[in-house]
C-alpha cells in the first residue's frame, strides 16, 4: 500500500479559500440569507487564509535559517512553500479582499445569483494560488485554469448589455487558445527534459550540456506566449480593452490585478528558477515583448475616449515595465512592482465603478468632466492613484519603475531602460488628460456618494499607493526575502 | 510488432487524423464536421495504444467519442441540421493574407531546422520507468493517487467551477421577466 506524501501546511490557504466557496454554496441553497452574511462568510475565508498565509511565511523562514528546504516541497513535489509563493499569495490575498469590497455593490445587485459571483471570485483567488506555488507544470495548468475559466465568467455575469457578453465570449475563446499554447509548450519542455517540475529541469540542465535543443526553444517560446496572454503584453494584448470595457466595472479591477499577478510570478518561476541556463535565449524574447508592450500600450492609450479602454492600454504598457524587471533574471523589482501596481489598478477600477456604475459596460472619459465638484474624495483619489501609476516621486508607481529600470540595466538591456524612461514621459500625458479633466472642467451631472466598502477599498488603495512611495523600505525588504527556491 | 508495421499504422492513422480535421473545417453540414471530429478521435485513440497507452485510449474512446460527441451531435440536431453555413467574408482578401503569412512561418521555422545547427531532443533524457509505460489501469491509477493526488483534486475544484459557472450564467432573467 503506497500512501501519498501529505503537507497540509503547503495548501491551507487554498483549502480556506475553496472551502469558504463551497460553504457560500450550500449556505445559499439551504437558507437563501441576505448577502451580506455570505459576505461574512467570505470574510472568514479571507482571513483565515490570510493567517494561514503568514504561518507559512514563518515556517518557511524557519525551514531556511536551518537548511532544510526540503521540507518546503508539499505533495510529492507538486507545490512549493517557499517565499516567492507566499508573497505572491499575500498580494492575491489583498487584491481579493480590495477587490470583493469595491465589487461588493455589483455582486448585491445580482440578486440571488450573487452567492456564485462570490464563490467564483473566492475559487479563482484558490486557483491563481495554486498556480504561482506550483512546482509542477501540470499543477500551474490547472491552477491557472481554475482561475481563468472563474474569471472568463465573472465577466459575463451582467447579461443586460450585449458589451458583456462580448467581452465574456471573447476573453473565453481567446483565452483557452492561450492555455492550450501554454500547455503545448509544457508538453515540449517535457518532450525535451523529461520532467515536468521546475527544479527538476534545472537540475537536469546542470547535469546536461545541450547545445540548442530546438523543442525546448519552442516550449519556451510557448509558455511565454501563453503566459503573456495573461498578463497582456503586446503583441498577445487585443483582448485586454474590450473585454475591460465590456466585464462589470465591479469586478473589472479584480481580474485584471489578479491575471496581471499570477501570470508574472508563474514567468518567473519557469524562466528564471527553471530554465536559468537559457537565460541567453529567453531574455532578448522578453526584452522584445516588453519593449512592444510599453511602446503599444502607451501610444494606444493616448487616443482612448473611454476610460476603461485606457487603463486597459495603460495595463499593456505595465505589462511591459513589469517584464522589464525581468530581463536581467532578477525578481525583486518585478514582485514590488506588481504588488503595487495591482493595488492601483484594483482602486482605479473600484472609482471607476463608483462612477459610471458597478455593472455598466462602458464608462465614457466625460463622465469624469469636472468630477471634483461632485465628489472631491473620488477624483483626488484617482488622481493620486493615476499619478502613482504615472510614476511620479513619492508615489509607490516611482519607486517600482526605478527599480525595474535599474535591474533591467544591471542586466545589460540599458537600450531597453531608455526606451522605458521616454514611454514613461508619454504615460504621463495620458493620466494628466484625465487630471485634467476631472479638476479643470465644469460639472454636467450629479453623482451618488459611494458606498462604504468602496469606500475603504479606494483608501486602502491611495494609503497603499502613498506609504510604500514614501516609506518603501519594508515591502522592498519582503519582496528581496521572497526569493524562489 | 516491428518499426516497419508501427510505421506503417502511424502513417495511415496520421493521415486519417488529418483528413478527419480538415473535414471538421471544410464540410457544410455540421453532422459532417462532428463525422470529421469522431475519425480524428478515433485515429489519435489508435496512436495511443501504438504508444502503449490503453487506458489513454480507452478512455478516448469512451469519453471523447462517446459522451462529447454525442452532445455535440445533440447541439447540432436542436439548433436544425439544415441550415448550412455562411460563408460570407466581411473582410475580403483575408484568406490570402493569412495563407502568405502562415506560408512565410513555415518557410522560416523549416529554413531554420534545416539550416540551423539544432539537436531536437537533449541526448540524455530521464530515464523512464518501464512499468508505468505499460499503460494498464493500474499504471495510471497509481500515480493519480501518490505522486499526483493534490493535482486530481485541483481538478475537482475545477468541476465546481464548471457547475457554480453554468448556474450563474444559465440563471440570468431579464429585468421584465421577473
Amino acid at each position: 500500500m503506497i500512501t501519498p506524501e501529505i503537507q497540509w501546511i503547503a495548501i491551507l490557504p487554498e483549502i480556506a479559500l475553496a472551502a469558504g466557496a463551497a460553504a457560500v454554496l450550500l449556505i445559499e441553497v439551504q437558507w437563501k440569507p441576505a448577502a451580506n452574511r455570505l459576505g461574512w462568510v467570505a470574510g472568514i475565508s479571507f482571513a483565515l487564509a490570510m493567517a494561514f498565509t503568514i504561518v507559512q511565511w514563518l515556517t518557511a523562514s524557519d525551514a531556511l535559517a536551518v537548511g532544510q528546504i526540503g521540507s518546503l516541497l508539499g505533495f510529492s513535489g507538486m507545490v512549493l512553500m517557499d517565499g516567492f509563493a507566499v508573497f505572491g499569495r499575500l498580494a492575491l490575498l489583498a487584491i481579493m479582499g480590495l477587490g470583493l469590497m469595491s465589487g461588493w455593490r455589483f455582486v448585491t445587485g445580482l440578486g440571488r445569483r450573487g452567492a456564485e459571483s462570490i464563490a467564483l471570485i473566492l475559487l479563482a483567488t484558490a486557483g491563481f494560488s495554486i498556480m504561482i506555488a506550483s512546482n509542477n507544470l501540470v499543477m500551474m495548468f490547472l491552477g491557472l485554469e481554475v482561475g481563468s475559466i472563474s474569471l472568463y465568467v465573472l465577466a459575463g455575469m451582467t447579461r443586460d448589455t450585449s458589451r458583456s457578453d462580448e467581452a465574456a465570449m471573447k476573453y473565453f475563446l481567446l483565452g483557452s487558445f492561450a492555455s492550450a499554447i501554454f500547455i503545448y509548450g509544457v508538453a515540449l519542455l517535457y518532450a525535451g527534459t523529461g520532467r515536468f517540475d521546475v527544479l527538476g529541469m534545472r537540475g537536469f540542465f546542470s547535469g546536461v550540456i545541450v547545445t540548442a535543443p530546438a523543442v525546448i526553444l519552442i516550449g519556451i517560446a510557448l509558455v511565454i506566449v501563453g503566459l503573456g496572454f495573461k498578463v497582456s503584453a503586446a503583441p498577445f494584448h487585443s483582448w485586454a480593452p474590450d473585454v475591460y470595457q465590456g466585464a462589470p466595472a465591479g469586478i473589472t479591477g479584480y481580474m485584471a490585478a489578479m491575471a496581471k499577478v499570477a501570470g508574472f510570478l508563474a514567468i518567473a518561476r519557469i524562466l528564471i528558477t527553471g530554465l536559468p541556463q537559457y537565460e541567453q535565449s529567453w531574455a532578448p524574447v522578453l526584452a522584445g515583448v516588453a519593449a512592444l508592450s510599453m511602446a503599444i500600450g502607451a501610444f494606444m492609450a493616448l487616443v482612448q475616449s473611454d476610460v476603461r479602454r485606457l487603463l486597459a492600454y495603460s495595463g499593456v504598457a505595465h505589462a511591459g515595465f513589469i517584464m522589464t524587471g525581468l530581463v536581467g533574471g532578477t525578481f525583486t523589482g518585478m514582485l514590488f512592482y506588481v504588488a503595487v501596481y495591482a493595488l492601483q489598478l484594483v482602486g482605479a477600477f473600484a472609482i471607476v465603478a463608483a462612477v459610471s456604475g458597478s455593472a455598466s459596460s462602458a464608462s465614457d472619459i466625460d463622465d469624469y468632466r469636472g468630477l471634483v465638484r461632485r465628489s472631491p474624495v473620488l477624483a483626488v483619489s484617482l488622481a493620486v492613484l493615476l499619478l502613482g501609476m504615472a510614476g511620479l516621486p513619492l508615489t509607490s508607481g516611482f519607486v517600482a519603475k526605478f527599480g525595474v529600470f535599474a535591474e533591467a540595466w544591471a542586466g545589460g538591456f540599458e537600450w531597453l531602460v531608455i526606451l522605458g524612461v521616454l514611454t514613461s514621459v508619454v504615460t504621463f500625458a495620458f493620466y494628466l488628460r484625465v487630471i485634467v479633466m476631472m479638476f479643470m472642467e465644469e460639472s454636467e451631472s450629479d453623482l451618488a456618494a459611494p458606498s462604504t466598502p468602496v469606500r475603504w477599498a479606494v483608501g486602502l488603495a491611495v494609503l497603499g499607493t502613498v506609504l510604500f512611495g514614501i516609506l518603501p523600505e519594508p515591502l522592498l525588504r519582503l519582496a528581496a526575502d521572497a526569493f524562489p527556491l | 510488432m516491428t518499426p516497419m508495421v508501427e510505421a506503417l499504422i502511424f502513417i495511415l492513422m496520421a493521415i486519417a487524423a488529418i483528413a478527419g480535421a480538415v473535414t471538421v473545417v471544410m464540410a457544410r453540414n455540421p453532422v459532417y464536421s462532428a463525422m470529421g471530429l469522431l475519425g480524428t478521435l478515433f485515429s489519435v485513440a489508435v496512436l495511443y495504444v501504438l504508444q502503449l497507452a490503453h487506458m489513454v485510449a480507452a478512455v478516448q474512446v469512451i469519453v471523447y467519442a462517446g459522451a462529447v460527441l454525442t452532445l455535440f451531435l445533440f447541439v447540432i440536431m436542436l439548433i436544425g441540421v439544415d441550415k448550412s453555413e455562411d460563408r460570407d467574408e466581411k473582410l475580403p482578401g483575408q484568406r490570402l493574407v493569412i495563407a502568405v503569412l502562415a506560408g512565410a512561418v513555415v518557410l522560416i521555422a523549416g529554413g531554420l531546422t534545416f539550416f540551423a545547427d539544432f539537436d531536437w531532443v537533449p541526448a540524455a533524457s530521464a530515464p523512464i520507468n518501464p512499468d508505468l509505460t505499460n499503460g494498464t489501469v493500474q499504471a495510471v491509477a497509481e500515480p493519480l493517487f501518490t505522486d499526483w493526488v493534490l493535482a486530481f483534486e485541483a481538478t475537482a475544484l475545477l468541476l465546481t467551477i464548471a457547475a457554480a459557472g453554468a448556474i450563474a450564467l444559465a440563471h440570468y432573467r431579464r429585468r421584465s421577466q421577473e
